[in-house]
C-alpha cells in the first residue's frame, strides 16, 4: 500500500485543493482525507507492506489527459512512436493520451485503430486511446464505420490537420456521430484562407514577408460548426483554438446551449505571433501563433469555461525537418514533456490562470467530454497521479527528452515545475523524472 | 573600416552608421568602376560563391561582376528551384559550401528568412541578394545610392513606392532604409497588395497613388507580378495600368521634375509607360551601373582587408 502523506492534492472532480494524505491500495485510490491517524493507515493496509512518501511541499493530482497528440505510428516512426510518445507523456504528467488519426495510413479503419490501442497498451506508460478519422482516407468525403470503429476502442472521430471543407460532409458526420455518442473533433481552417500561408496575418508576418493566415481562417468554420452542431443535435469538440472571434463564437454557442466543447494548446497561451523570428521555425506551428489579443481572450476564455480543456497538439518532428527555412520547414510543436511546466511557469506562477483550472481543464473536463476513465482521484478509481514539484527546475535538453522529436521553443531554457512522480493504475512509471 | 558584421541581411538589422559607411565606400567603387581598366588585387584570394535558388540574371551578374572587379575569384550555383520532398536541402548545401572554405556567400532564395537561415550555420560571410519576400537589401541600398546621387541628403524628401509593395522584398528594404535616413516614405497599392499589415513598416500606407504624388521627390514603381492575377490579388493589367501605372500625365502631378526608378526587369505599359521609362527623369539605367557599385562595396566591407581601397 502506498500512503502519500501531507500532500497539497489539487481535484477540481472533488473540489479539492487542500492538504490531504492519500492511500493506494492495488491500482487503486483507497481514501483522501484531511486528517489520517498512523493507526488508521495501518488498519487499512490490513497487514500490507506500507510504503510511505512524505508529500510535503508537492501537490498531487490526478494524471492529465490529453486529448490531442500525434504520435505518428504508424507511418512516420521517425518523429515519434506510440512507445516514445507514451513515455514522453508520462514523463510530462500524462497518464492518457489521445492519438490523432492522421498518420500514415490515416486510422480509418476499426483493424488500425485496434493496432493503435494495442501498441499503447504493449508500451506499458500512459493509456493510448486511438481517434479514428471522420471520412475514409481522410479524403473529407464519406464517412468512416463509426460504429464498428467505437466497438474497436475510437474515443472520438477527427479529420485533424485537414479541415472538411465540404459542409454537408460535416453536417452528415454530426448526425451520423449521434449512434456512437462520441463527439466529432474539428480542426477548423478554411484551406483557401489559410492559402500557403505561413504564421498569423499581422503586423509581424508584414514585417517579416511570411505569408499570412488571417484570423478568419479558423472563426468562420468554428462559426459554419456550431452552426452545424446546433442544427443537428450532434456533438462537437473543436480543436486548438485560436482566436478572440473564436472563443466568442463558442461563448455565445453555449449560452444557446448547444453541445460544444472546446481546447486551446499551452502555446497559443504562451506566445503570441511577435515572438517569432524568421528563423525560428520551432514556433512554426498551426493554428498559427496569434495576436496579443488573442491570447488575453484564450486566458480569458479558459478561466471563464468557455474554453473547456487544455490540450498540446504534441506535433513531433525530425530535426532535419525543422532545421529548414521557415517556409520549408512542418507546422508543429512537440509538448508533451514541457507543456505542464511552461503552463506553470508562464501562466500559473504570473497569476493568469488558476493552478485549480490548470488541473481541471487538463484532466476532469477531457475525461467528462470523452467519457474517459480518470481525471479524479475519487476513491475506488484508478491510481493514475501525479506528484508535481513545484521547486523542480530542469534545463529542456535534447540529451534528457525521451521524446524522438527536439521542436520545442523551450529547448536550451530553464523550466521550473515538474511531474517528479507519475503513477498509472498505482503502478510508479517515472520517478525523479526517470523513466521506470 | 571593415563592417562589424559577417553578413548583410537586411536594412532593419543595420543602423545609420553602417548604411552611411557603404553609402560612402559605394562612391569610390563606382570612381574605379568607370575606370577604363576596371581590376583591383585587393580580393585577390578571397573566393565568393553566388548561390541562387531563383533565376536572376541582374541581380546576378552585377553581384559576379563586383566581385571580379575586385579580384575575387567567383563560382556560381544556378539551382533550380528548391524543393521540400527532394533534392539536396539548404541546410547541407550550406555544410558543402562551408566545407569548401568560401569566404562570402551571395545567397537568392524563394523563402523569407532564408539569409539568416544561411549564415547562422556558415562561417563565411553572407549577402542576402533577395530572401523570398523579406528583404533584398542591396537593391535598397543602390536606390538609395541612387537617389542620394540625384537629390542629395535625402532627409525630408518624399519617396512614394508603388506597387505589390505585400510581396515585395525591395519595398520592405527600401522602407527600412528610406526611414533611417529621415525619408518621408509612402507605400502604395490596391488594398490586397498593400494591406494593413504592412504597417508594420511603420511608414505611410494608402491606395490612392494621385493623392500623394503631389510634393513626390522620388516614385518607384515596384514590378507587378502578372500571375497575382490569377490569384485574384487584382482584376486586371487594364484597371491596374489606370490606377497605379506611372505615367507622364500623372507624374506632372508630383509638381516637380521627380525621380523615377524601378528595380527592373519593367512591365512596359503595366506599371510604368513607354515614355517615362524612357525619358529623363527615370534613372533605371544608373540604378543598375550603381548595383555593381554597391556590391563592390558591400563584399570590399565584408571580406577585404584592412588596407584601403583608396589608397
Amino acid at each position: 500500500m502506498l500512503w502519500l502523506k501531507d500532500v497539497w492534492v489539487v481535484d477540481p472532480s472533488q473540489k479539492l485543493s487542500s492538504p490531504q494524505s492519500v492511500l493506494v491500495k492495488e491500482g487503486k485510490i483507497l481514501a483522501i482525507s484531511s486528517s489520517m491517524s498512523d493507526e488508521e493507515v495501518q488498519f487499512k493496509a490490513q497487514g500490507e507492506a506500507i510504503e510511505t512518501i512524505n508529500g510535503q511541499g508537492k501537490f498531487l493530482f490526478p494524471g492529465l489527459i490529453d486529448v490531442h497528440t500525434h504520435l505518428r505510428e504508424p507511418g512516420q516512426e521517425d518523429k515519434e512512436d506510440i512507445l516514445s510518445g507514451s513515455r514522453a507523456a508520462v514523463r510530462g504528467g500524462f497518464t492518457t493520451i489521445l492519438a490523432m488519426a492522421n498518420t500514415q495510413p490515416v486510422i480509418d479503419k476499426r483493424a488500425l485503430a485496434e493496432f493503435v490501442r494495442l501498441q499503447g497498451e504493449r508500451a506499458g506508460y500512459a493509456h493510448v486511446l486511438p481517434i479514428g478519422t471522420v471520412t475514409k482516407g481522410m479524403q473529407g468525403e464519406e464517412l468512416v464505420e463509426m460504429a464498428d470503429m467505437k466497438e474497436g476502442g475510437v474515443v472520438a472521430f477527427s479529420d485533424d490537420g485537414k479541415n472538411i471543407q465540404n459542409s454537408e460532409v460535416m453536417r452528415l458526420a454530426l448526425e451520423y456521430v449521434k449512434l456512437t455518442g462520441l463527439p466529432i473533433i474539428s480542426h477548423c481552417e478554411d484551406k483557401y484562407l489559410a492559402g500557403d500561408g505561413l504564421m498569423r496575418r499581422g503586423t509581424a508576418s508584414g514585417r517579416m514577408g511570411l505569408k499570412g493566415i488571417p484570423a478568419s481562417a479558423e472563426s468562420v468554420i468554428v462559426a459554419r460548426d456550431l452552426i452545424l452542431t446546433e442544427e443537428t443535435g450532434g456533438k462537437l469538440h473543436l480543436a486548438h483554438i485560436s482566436t478572440a472571434e473564436s472563443v466568442e463564437l463558442i461563448r455565445r454557442a453555449k449560452a444557446r446551449g448547444v453541445n460544444v466543447t472546446a481546447e486551446v494548446n499551452p502555446h497559443h497561451l504562451i506566445f503570441c505571433d511577435e515572438d517569432i523570428h524568421l528563423t525560428d521555425t520551432a514556433l512554426k506551428v498551426n493554428p498559427p501563433l496569434a495576436s496579443q489579443e488573442d491570447r488575453a481572450a484564450l486566458i480569458e476564455g479558459l478561466q471563464d469555461g468557455t474554453i473547456d480543456m487544455i490540450a498540446t497538439d504534441h506535433a513531433p518532428h525530425t530535426q532535419a525537418e525543422k532545421a529548414r527555412p521557415f517556409a520549408e520547414a512542418p507546422f508543429g510543436i512537440a509538448s508533451l514533456e514541457t507543456a505542464l511546466s511552461a503552463v506553470y511557469q508562464y501562466l500559473v506562477l504570473t497569476g493568469k490562470l488558476s493552478w485549480e483550472r490548470v488541473i481541471e481543464a487538463w484532466s476532469h473536463s477531457p475525461a467528462k467530454r470523452f467519457g474517459l476513465k480518470g481525471g479524479t482521484l475519487k476513491p475506488g478509481t484508478s491510481a493514475d497521479m501525479v506528484l508535481f514539484d513545484p521547486g523542480y527546475k530542469e534545463v529542456i535538453e535534447p540529451s534528457n527528452l525521451v521524446s524522438k522529436a527536439r521542436n520545442t521553443p523551450f529547448l536550451g531554457k530553464t523550466l521550473q515545475g515538474f511531474p517528479v512522480m507519475v503513477w498509472v493504475e498505482g503502478r510508479l512509471v517515472q520517478r525523479n523524472r526517470m523513466l521506470l | 573600416m571593415k563592417l562589424q558584421r559577417k553578413d548583410v541581411l537586411g536594412l532593419e538589422e543595420m543602423d545609420v552608421e553602417e548604411i552611411r559607411q557603404i553609402l560612402q565606400t559605394a562612391k569610390v567603387m563606382k570612381g574605379i568602376l568607370m575606370r577604363p581598366i576596371k581590376k583591383l588585387p585587393t580580393l585577390k584570394g578571397k573566393s565568393v560563391v553566388n548561390l541562387f535558388y531563383e533565376a536572376s540574371t541582374r541581380t546576378r551578374t552585377s553581384f559576379e561582376m563586383a566581385a571580379k572587379v575586385l579580384g575575387a575569384d567567383t563560382t556560381s550555383i544556378a539551382v533550380a528551384q528548391s524543393s521540400v520532398s527532394k533534392g539536396e536541402s539548404l541546410y547541407d548545401t550550406a555544410k558543402t559550401i562551408q566545407a569548401m572554405r568560401a569566404d562570402l556567400v551571395i545567397l537568392r532564395h524563394s523563402s523569407s528568412g532564408s539569409a539568416s537561415f544561411l549564415a547562422d550555420i556558415l562561417d563565411a560571410g553572407v549577402i542576402n541578394a533577395g530572401d523570398g519576400q523579406h528583404e533584398h537589401p542591396t537593391q535598397a541600398l543602390l536606390d538609395i545610392f541612387t537617389m542620394e546621387e540625384k537629390l542629395g541628403d535625402l532627409e525630408g524628401k518624399n519617396v512614394v513606392i508603388v506597387g505589390d509593395v505585400l510581396h515585395s522584398r525591395v519595398a520592405r528594404s527600401n522602407a527600412w532604409g528610406l526611414r533611417k535616413l529621415g525619408v518621408n516614405v509612402t507605400l502604395v497599392g490596391p488594398p490586397t497588395l498593400a494591406p494593413a499589415e504592412m504597417g508594420g513598416l511603420g511608414v505611410k500606407l494608402t491606395h490612392d497613388l494621385d493623392s500623394v504624388l503631389p510634393g513626390a521627390d522620388v516614385v518607384m514603381a515596384l514590378r507587378l507580378q502578372l500571375e497575382r492575377q490569377k490569384s485574384g490579388l487584382f482584376p486586371s493589367l487594364r484597371e491596374y495600368s489606370h490606377l497605379y501605372g506611372l505615367t507622364t500625365e500623372r507624374l506632372k502631378k508630383t509638381g516637380k521634375q521627380s525621380v523615377v526608378m524601378h528595380p527592373g526587369p519593367m512591365n512596359r505599359g503595366v506599371e510604368i509607360s513607354d515614355e517615362v521609362a524612357d525619358s529623363a527623369q527615370a534613372l533605371i539605367e544608373r540604378q543598375v551601373t550603381n548595383g555593381v557599385a554597391i556590391r563592390m562595396a558591400l563584399i570590399y566591407l565584408l571580406i577585404g582587408g584592412s588596407a584601403n581601397v583608396v589608397a
